[in-house]
């Protein structure tokens, strides 16, 4: 045991704890202010995907119009004046997904799913916190899915490990 | 449980500060299906693939995103004029799902797999690929944010029968 006084243990623990966990708890914030808005712009409401698809009501569409012209704009502009982020102190990282094999294939089945629950993985733990038992079993189903790929994933980096070991 | 709705226009001027402001903040790109792997690897320790690469350390801002998506949910429930409850209506839904409670399950439980299966092979999903990819005008995305709408566009109107 240390013999610090214990205000300075408290204190120097909660510094720690803060140095550690600082970007869990940004990550929190910023989560609960993504549901928030998911929620209030009806990304939860199982209408507005049927009315969108079936050209009635344009509302979630405007929202992504809108969203992707602002955060673009505001992309353009952090990448000039080169800002730094908060969290980590560093430049921005503008990390860019790249072209995966799958795809084409995965961006299909996600479509499909998309029309069958009238929800996206963004969308579905908002909806829980809405009280929409649908929500729980898309969940549910979406850890199901997830789980699927990493097993695969595994499968596949198992068999290329013993034909290497095989070849060698 | 209806939730009041904001007009759109302000929504999504809302959601793309929240885009920006995540990039301030963290310093990259805002994504919520990474954290379902997170939330796998957590649970199964054994599958390898959720326990390398990107998925080292998997108690990070991801998953802790994910968990915030509820808490939002909830503020936002608790601010429309009807006491919170739980509800499994699904508005025009209601119609053409199948009507027994154990089907609309299987039937969710599938899409949902679809979801999460899609969103792992594509990379992303849709805020990543369309919301944010979008915004930084990424092909890859653009193409898989295409497909996303014409694939669920199909899917609706067969579904819909229109």
């Amino acid at each position: 045991m240390h013999k610090l006084p214990i205000i300075k243990s408290i204190r120097l623990y909660l510094v720690s704890f803060s140095f550690v966990y600082r970007n869990n708890f940004f990550g929190l914030l910023m989560g609960i202010a993504f549901g928030f808005f998911m929620s209030h712009a009806g990304a939860t409401t199982y209408d507005y995907h049927a009315k969108m698809f079936l050209f009635q009501d344009f509302q979630l569409l405007i929202v992504i119009a809108m969203a992707v012209v602002i955060a673009m704009i505001g992309v353009t502009l952090m990448k000039k004046f080169h800002v730094t982020a908060i969290a980590t102190g560093a430049e921005v990282d503008f990390v860019k997904k790249p072209y995966q094999k799958g795809l084409i294939a995965g961006a299909m089945l996600f479509g499909i799913g998309w029309g069958m629950t009238a929800s996206c993985p963004g969308t579905i733990p908002a909806m829980i916190g809405e009280g929409k038992i649908a929500g729980i079993f898309a969940l549910v189903g979406l850890l199901i899915g997830t789980m699927a790929y990493g097993i695969l994933q595994s499968y596949i980096r198992l068999e290329k490990a013993q034909k290497n070991t095989s070849e060698s | 449980m209806e939730v009041v709705v904001w007009s759109a226009w302000i929504a999504g001027i809302a959601m793309g500060l929240f885009v920006i402001f995540h990039f301030w903040l963290m310093g990259k790109p805002a994504g919520c299906s990474t954290g379902y792997g997170n939330f796998c690897g957590m649970m199964f320790k054994r599958v390898e693939y959720f326990r390398t690469g990107e998925y080292k350390n998997i108690n990070n801002s991801r998953l802790w995103f994910l968990l915030g998506i509820p808490i939002g949910g909830l503020i936002s429930a608790l601010g429309s004029p009807e006491p919170w409850h739980f509800s499994f209506d699904m508005g025009m839904y209601n119609d053409i799902l199948p009507q027994t409670l154990a089907g609309k399950a299987i039937w969710l439980i599938f899409g949902g797999a679809l979801l999460g299966f899609g969103a792992r092979l594509a990379g992303a999903c849709t805020t990543g690929h369309a919301l944010v990819g979008g915004a930084m005008m990424n092909p890859p995305s653009l193409l898989a944010g295409a497909i996303f709408f014409m694939s669920a566009f199909l899917t609706t109107h067969l579904l819909f029968g229109t």
